[in-house]
């Protein structure tokens, strides 16, 4: 574990972008979490207040980022809307991996007709456009935060599944697996305690460098109005509440669509240096002489 | 060509599976989600009277999969249903908004692997190089950038406050009426290169430009980075190394050579993100006023226009199917490697 990490600080030395990525995410954590602390108005940013006089307030220095539509500094709001975009990001890929991986490792593992019934459901499902299903989602049971995370995680599971599938079929014929049903172990705890071990490392690899995008796909299912509701001030949100003034206050939209940008920026430059970790090829080109081409 | 007439049918049939099952789980989504659909079909103002035809209509007396076999019967007699809002058949609706989204989508991809794929060569020419890192940095940017933002951002500083690029819409409306243009296909590109209207065809193209661009930047972030990972991986190759060996001209090395073998993975990759693009379009014709697939949907979902929703996402699995298919061929051909 210790190895590991001095394996990654030593990736950071190297790759300046992936240092710059890891401050970002870092800042952007302790933000979200201190966010509640250090807001100077925070019914502003919870969105309880409406105040018609200062509508439309340009940026200065009362307020940063300038005001909205209600009067309500825009500021504020996004600073508490950076725990609502990471919560959804991260949520969104652990609930994917909760569905992808025993779907992918038992079609992997057993195979067979089950193995291939399953991966054509994974196709049904990739096939599936995340939008339709979010409205799904939002029609029968409300728009909201954990709604929102599973209309994106219902498609973007089989992307795991997939990985998981062929990286499982793979080990399945390898001796240690052999050897563990010689041993009589039962099929299910070869199945999580041998195979899985061995099929998680490209998937967690993945899922890493997967929280950015899944961090953008939320904010545009709530631009659509059809993500996380109001008053939360989610930043996508946020955006589309400035659309329709965007000629005359474009500082309502343009502050929180710079954060997602940011955020994102920060989890897709850390995610390329933990997959040139983990992917022995790349590691070895990172030692590449310089080309002469 | 190592592609065997089996794998071709095996495939077709399976996107036919797959488009049945997503047409299914559309269907009962649009039939269970609301409380009392004959309500939506009808009106508001609508009489006892008029209920009763509306749920006849639509068989909402039978169980849901008698419903759906009867919708598969249209389905496949080109009868997609009359949508709610519009007050058209549906199929009649999509293929007039069909061309509008295809002309930005092509564009845009064009945009993409014109301009991202040297982009990606030339930086794993540069490799570890400042021009190299600036590249990698720009287009990590560009994978990052939500798409609706930079489509606000741009219409407004460029469209509304400097005025450089017309803000919306694919072609002023008074042009059209002056100079008698009339769309043939819909593509307006090619509708006013055949009648020779060239101020028409220099209206679409300017309008064209914005939203293409805005479109184009996620797929050509992904080209670039593709293309220059696939690069260097190729040039570090045994073979390549022999063919220098030789004293093959490292121009004809690059060309001929590195190049057929890290393009295939490119192209692959850009197909897979037709999908996601095609969302993108979605939020770039609702900013930009574009009348295609995307502003038909969001219009249809805003008035819960359910037989225009089924429509719209049969018709985006349709084209997702396809295009995987068609990769897979086109890798296949171009990487002697693939088998299938």
């Amino acid at each position: 574990m210790i190895a590991m990490f001095k394996q990654y600080l030593n990736a950071m030395r190297r790759n300046p972008m992936g240092l710059i990525g890891l401050i970002i995410v870092s800042s952007f954590v302790v933000m979200g979490l201190l966010a509640p602390y250090i807001l100077t108005r925070p019914e502003d940013a919870w969105g309880l207040t409406y105040d018609v006089g200062k509508r439309f307030k340009p940026p200065s220095l009362e307020h940063l980022f300038g005001t909205d539509e209600c009067g309500r500094d825009v500021f504020n709001r996004v600073l508490l809307g950076t725990r609502f975009s990471l919560m959804v990001g991260v949520g969104v890929v652990a609930l994917s991996l909760a569905i992808g991986i025993p779907i992918g490792l038992a079609a992997g593992y057993v195979g067979g007709k089950l193995g291939t019934a399953l991966m054509r459901v994974t196709d049904m499902f990739l096939a599936f456009p995340p939008l339709l299903l979010a409205i799904a989602l939002a029609a029968t049971f409300g728009r909201g935060l954990f709604n929102t995370m599973l209309a994106l995680s219902l498609s973007w599971w089989p992307w795991y599944s997939r990985l998981i599938y062929i990286q499982a079929s793979s080990v399945k014929s390898m001796p240690f697996v052999d050897a563990a049903k010689v041993v009589g172990l039962s099929e299910l705890r070869i199945m999580f305690r041998h195979v899985l071990p061995n099929v998680l490392t490209p998937v967690i690899t993945q899922a890493t460098l997967d929280i950015g995008s899944a961090i953008l796909e939320a904010s545009a299912l709530s631009f659509l109005g059809i993500g996380v509701p109001p008053p939360i001030p989610e930043w996508g949100l946020l955006v589309s509440s400035g659309w329709q003034t965007v000629s005359r206050a474009w500082w309502i939209s343009f502050f929180p669509g710079l954060f997602i940008v940011v955020t994102v920026l920060g989890f897709n430059l850390l995610g390329d240096v933990v997959k040139e970790l983990m992917d022995p090829r790349l590691r070895n080109l990172m030692a590449m002489r310089r080309m002469r081409l | 060509m190592p592609i065997s007439r089996g794998y071709v049918a095996k495939r077709l049939m399976l996107s036919a599976l797959v488009i049945l099952g997503v047409l299914a789980i559309a269907f009962i989504m649009t039939r269970i989600i609301p409380a009392r659909p004959e309500f939506l079909w009808a009106g508001p103002h609508a009489t006892e009277e008029q209920l009763k035809m509306a749920r006849e209509k639509l068989r909402l007396d039978r169980p849901i999969y008698i419903q759906l076999c009867y919708y598969l019967i249209d389905f496949f007699r080109g009868d997609w249903g009359i949508s709610w809002r519009t007050r058209l058949p549906v199929l009649n609706d999509l293929l007039t908004a069909l061309p509008a989204t295809l002309e930005l989508v092509i564009a845009a991809f064009l945009l993409a692997s014109i301009v991202g794929i040297p982009l990606g060569i030339y930086s794993a020419l540069n490799y570890g190089g400042l021009r190299d890192q600036v590249i990698k940095f720009v287009t990590v940017l560009g994978a990052s950038t939500p798409v609706f933002w930079i489509a606000l951002v741009l219409q407004t500083a460029l469209g509304v406050w400097a005025g450089i690029l017309p803000a919306g819409k694919r072609v002023d409306d008074y042009l059209v009426y002056v100079t008698g243009f009339k769309p043939i296909t819909g593509f307006y590109i090619i509708d006013s290169l055949i009648q020779g209207n060239i101020p028409v065809f220099l209206d679409v193209l300017k309008r064209l430009l914005l939203p293409a661009f805005v479109l184009s930047i996620y797929p050509l972030s992904l080209s670039a980075r593709m293309s220059r990972s696939l690069m260097i991986e190729v040039l570090n190759e045994n073979f390549i190394r022999s063919l220098e060996v030789w004293g093959v001209p490292q121009r004809e090395i690059l060309f001929k050579y590195a190049l057929r073998n890290a393009i295939a993975p490119v192209i692959a990759s850009l197909g897979l993100s037709f999908g996601y693009t095609l969302v993108g379009a979605f939020m770039v014709e609702l900013i930009f006023v574009w009348p295609g697939l995307g502003y038909y949907a969001g219009m249809a979902l805003l008035s819960y226009d359910y037989p225009a929703v089924i429509g719209v996402v049969v018709l985006v699995a349709i084209f997702y199917s396809a295009i995987n298919l068609v990769v897979d061929l086109v890798h296949a051909w171009l990487d002697p490697r693939v088998r299938l």
